[in-house]
């Protein structure tokens, strides 16, 4: 039995193709162990290694005595994970040990299960970010437990890599599609009529989301989601004299900020959209638009133009004295 | 080779003399519960540790030839003209002491470049430097006959006639000009981070924005209206300073966040193209978005108890806004020369989560939200600018507090099955609304599998039920307003959803990916206004290693959004209807082939196709609709990289976007609506080609 999901498969697979290198593409082999144990057995043999503590006797040296030989293990110290000058850096404490636990007999013809990471691994994520949350805590990464991420036993490694010079998640250009390859609908919502620029990489999910968690709903990266909006949309905090209350209590409540079929990102155009919450005799009216009888969705400002926009040009809030109508 | 033991390997060697070797089973591999008492460090000598030194990286320039009669196309291509030329750099350095250097270029020169310039040590300080521009294009054709566009003060031509409707304006055809609406965001900042040898850390970050250009706008006099390209000139100051201390089992951080809006326009002056109707003006004024500060102070923190963890986060913060009012053509008494405005929010959250055991973990989290609007409420003057305004008005800042928690737990029940539940309850408490409270509880479920082999999937399904206080329709707002009115954000609402996805790999090579989510918003209570909506959506994604070097993938998706509305013409029950029906496709595939021509040639191509229309339909014994709002759009991008020697590759693309929108209501002639003289029709039907030769050389 392999447990897998599609994002530890693909990542690595998309990143590898998102890269321009033309290094042979990564092959995907399973562990040594992962042929003769199952990974409850895999996992129960990291719980009683890591409590023994039968460290190397040689630390790194005693690893690279065999793994040297791998280009993907010797990129460790082209980042900052392999750093020797650091001291808060793994290559200062445990080295390879310290993410890997402790050699044991590994280096008996290596079926001694170690722990490992990313797409073939058969270790929980949960164990996995262990590991990588004992250094890892800050006000960034606060929410991850019980977060979106954390609870969809997404690992850490799932997403980024530390034995490379620099880790592609990190890049603007390939994180699109990393996020992407789970969150299909986002990705969807990005191609409609309307959307921020993510299709082209303008903007990326981080701009407003925290993919570590945060404690504001989904994730932003800002208290609410208002505020997170102001970050670029500084225009629309105000405060202004006349307020239009939709506009100051939440902006989803008229925009989808992932895309839609509108201009504007909204929800639904002027007037039906207007028409949803006002309902006077001005503008309580049925706008019927093309009907057989002759009437064309263009015969008046009602519909026509920018329908009530037309005169209520001001409708996320006018400073103007005379600005109730959200006219001046 | 000499090494500085980290704080956690020292601390861990002081106190592994508590550990009883073989007997502690960890929860999990944390470093700070590693069982450290055999290793003997002072023979680790990492004599094989190769950290490279110097410079690595490539750097690269392309120059592109662009081919496009509608501006739009920058959007995808982020060329405005014909030639276009990039600069890209990823060059790193390290030496031997241990300083580090980054410089990231992509795409530099064209209209969404970006560069960031990283320097410090590991660990210890880092000097950030960083630049970013976000281009967006409208149109280059939104007509429009007023002079002085791009500043705060548009004019009609001298010899303008007015008229009672745009029709009858004899120098309008003669006097429109084409002008391009799109927006340009300029940013640069830098930063510097400190990491001190023991607990503690600190930043600082500076971000200036520049935005530019101009977007829509409308200026009216009683029922008429004239389209105006309003002038962005916008800048805003972001600063950003924390410190962070972190133990063991513990860190907290206080973070300040603070930002300043200038905008060089406060207001736009605009002329009469009618013949003057209520308050006889022939020029108006509206004010632009006003200068205004914001401020935020966060305190937050962890702690990590056995299998616990509780965090917290408190912030307060402060929006003001001081600017002058506009005064031109309104000519009453002011209460204040300007408004003063503040709006305080503040917030507090709670959250813990806790591992039972193996199989059950435990969350739980309470959330405190408040805007608390204090500007003064004042007696305001309206002008008469329409029949309807009133003379005097009071200004309603709006208050809204709200308390947010959630329970929930995360079951595995056994190796690759695990099912999540939980509770969600939320209340809003508002000022000056219809409805002063509302209360939400939710409750929501998801189910994963994993354990068949090569099969990964998940169903997920919520509940929620929204009421509240009495609705008091137009108490606050008009008391022309329908009682049977329910504004949808305050309305009675039954929300559920269902979503289920499944992932199989066949093959290792293979993975099919099949997903569909439905969502049903239903207003139970609502006679009036928004009383129900859809959204159903599906897609399926597959992805093929062909074989080593031959790569596949192709997407499609699906999605329907639908809603009711109904409105009253006579301020009783319903006697108008409407739908609305939005659909979307999204097709894609690409396709790579890497490794040709004694792996020197990579070749690829990526597409992708979407379609949006909607459809209004209104009905009230007769029956109408809003004609067919569309969008559609190709995209391709077919590449050639060659790596003609070890160290340089050319590398060439070509892009091209077909694209094709209209919108009924706005395809009108700049005096296609009586009352309105509009910028022209702006759907767009263009097709565009990019193509550019770049090469990168390695250093």
């Amino acid at each position: 039995m392999k447990i897998t999901n599609k994002l530890t498969r693909f990542i690595p697979a998309m990143i590898a193709a998102a890269l321009l290198s033309f290094g042979a593409s990564q092959a995907t082999y399973a562990a040594k162990w992962d042929a003769s144990m199952t990974p409850d057995e895999v996992e129960a043999t990291l719980d009683k290694k890591f409590a023994e503590g039968h460290y190397s006797p040689k630390g790194a040296d005693s690893c690279l005595m065999c793994h040297r030989k791998s280009e993907k293990v010797m990129d460790l110290f082209k980042g900052v994970h392999g750093a020797i000058d650091s001291s808060k850096s793994p290559m200062a404490g445990l080295q390879c040990e310290s993410c890997h636990g402790p050699m044991g007999k590994h280096n008996k013809g290596g079926k001694e299960p170690m722990i490992d990471f990313g797409p073939t691994s058969s270790l929980s994520a949960e164990k996995q970010n262990s590991v990588c949350l004992s250094c890892h805590q800050d006000d960034k990464r606060m929410s991850w437990n019980g977060g979106h991420h954390d609870n969809a036993d997404v690992a850490c490694a799932s997403c980024h890599s530390v034995h490379t010079a620099k880790d592609p998640v990190l890049s603007k250009s390939t994180e699109m599609e990393v996020c992407t390859s789970c969150h299909t609908k986002q990705k969807a919502d990005m191609h409609k009529r309307s959307s921020h620029p993510m299709k082209w990489d303008q903007m990326v999910c981080s701009d407003c989301h925290n993919p570590h968690g945060s404690v504001s709903d989904a994730d932003l990266v800002k208290p609410s989601v208002n505020e997170t909006c102001y970050s670029c949309h500084a225009e629309k905090r105000g405060p202004k004299l006349w307020e239009h209350a939709p506009v100051t209590e939440d902006c989803v409540a008229c925009h989808n900020p992932h895309g839609s079929v509108n201009e504007g990102m909204l929800k639904t155009r002027a007037p039906q959209l207007c028409q949803q919450c006002h309902s006077s005799a001005h503008s309580g009216q049925a706008l019927f638009g093309n009907t057989a009888q002759g009437a064309s969705v263009t015969d008046n400002a009602m519909t026509g133009g920018r329908s009530c926009l037309n005169c209520h040009n001001q409708i996320h809030g006018s400073n103007h004295p005379s600005g109730k109508l959200f006219q001046r | 080779m000499k090494f500085n033991l980290n704080l956690v390997t020292l601390a861990l060697i002081a106190n592994a003399s508590v550990f009883v070797p073989n007997i502690v089973l960890a929860d999990g591999y944390n470093l700070q519960q590693a069982n450290t008492s055999k290793v003997q460090l002072d023979k680790w000598e990492c004599k094989r540790c190769d950290v490279p030194t110097g410079v690595s990286g490539t750097v690269g320039a392309g120059i592109g030839y662009n081919d496009s009669d509608d501006i739009r196309s920058a959007n995808a291509f982020a060329a405005e003209n014909e030639f276009a030329g990039k600069v890209d750099a990823d060059v790193n350095y390290i030496s031997k002491s241990g300083y580090r250097a980054s410089v990231e270029a992509q795409d530099l020169g064209m209209e969404n470049g970006r560069l960031e310039v990283n320097t410090g040590k590991v660990a210890q300080y880092n000097f950030n430097l960083n630049y970013r521009q976000i281009a967006t294009y409208k149109t280059d054709s939104a007509m429009t006959p007023y002079q002085g566009v791009g500043g705060g003060d548009l004019t009609l031509p001298s010899n303008w006639q007015t008229a009672g409707s745009s029709q009858e304006m004899s120098q309008l055809y003669a006097s429109l000009t084409p002008q391009e609406l799109s927006l340009k965001r300029k940013r640069a900042g830098l930063g510097l981070s400190y990491q001190g040898e023991e607990l503690w850390s600190a930043y600082i970050k500076y971000q200036r924005e520049d935005k530019t250009g101009l977007k829509s706008a409308s200026g009216s006099f009683f029922n008429q209206s004239m389209m105006l390209a309003e002038p962005v000139d916008h800048t805003t100051d972001n600063l950003e300073a924390g410190i962070k201390l972190k133990g063991d089992n513990w860190f907290t951080a206080l973070n300040y966040s603070g930002s300043s809006f200038k905008n060089q326009y406060s207001q736009l002056t605009f002329d009469n193209a009618f013949n003057p109707t209520f308050g006889a003006q022939t020029r108006g004024t509206m004010a632009l978005d006003p200068d205004n500060e914001a401020h935020t102070v966060s305190l937050l923190g962890q702690y990590h108890l056995g299998k616990t963890v509780m965090s917290g986060r408190v912030h307060y913060g402060q929006m003001t806004q001081d600017q002058a009012f506009v005064t031109s053509g309104y000519g009453y008494q002011l209460p204040a020369e300007s408004l003063d405005a503040q709006v305080d929010m503040s917030g507090a959250n709670l959250k813990v989560v806790s591992r039972l055991n193996r199989t059950v973990r435990v969350n739980a989290s309470y959330d405190y939200s408040d805007r608390d609007n204090q500007t003064e409420i004042e007696q305001w003057t309206q002008i008469s600018i329409d029949s309807t305004s009133g003379k005097v008005a009071y200004n309603t800042p709006y208050d809204i507090t709200t308390h947010r928690g959630k329970l929930g737990a995360d079951f595995r029940i056994s190796r690759g099955m695990k099912l999540d539940a939980g509770y969600d309850y939320r209340r809003d408490e508002r000022s000056y609304q219809d409805r002063e409270t509302t209360d939400e509880n939710t409750l929501w479920t998801k189910f994963h599998i994993s354990a068949f082999n090569n099969w990964d999937m998940w169903i997920k399904g919520s509940y929620g039920e929204r009421d509240g206080s009495q609705y008091q329709a137009s108490q606050w707002t008009s008391s022309e307003s329908n009682e049977l009115l329910r504004k949808y954000n305050l309305a009675d609402r039954k929300r559920s959803m269902v979503e289920a996805r499944v992932s199989h790999t066949p093959i290792d090579a293979l993975t099919i990916d099949l997903g569909a989510r439905y969502a049903l918003d239903d207003y139970n209570d609502t006679q009036i206004g928004l009383t129900e909506s859809t959204d159903l959506s599906y897609d399926i994604n597959a992805s093929y290693l062909i074989t080593d070097d031959m790569m596949v993938n192709a997407f499609y998706n699906r999605q329907n959004i639908d809603s009711d509305q109904s409105g009253s013409t006579n301020f009783g029950a319903a006697n108008w209807f409407s739908q609305i029906e939005d659909q979307v496709d999204v097709v894609g595939a690409g396709f790579s082939y890497n490794n040709l021509l004694e792996n020197k040639l990579r070749l690829g191509v990526d597409y992708t196709y979407s379609d949006s229309s909607s459809n209004t339909q209104v009905t009230q014994g007769i029956s109408g609709d809003y004609g067919d709002y569309f969008a559609k759009v190709h995209n391709v991008n077919v590449y050639g990289q060659y790596q003609a020697t070890d160290k340089m590759a050319l590398r060439l693309d070509y892009k091209m976007e077909n694209y094709q929108d209209n919108d009924p209501g706005n395809s009108i002639a700049p005096d296609g609506i009586w009352n309105v003289v509009s910028f022209g029709s702006n759907s767009h039907d263009y097709t565009a080609h990019l193509v550019m030769l770049s090469m990168s050389y390695k250093l």
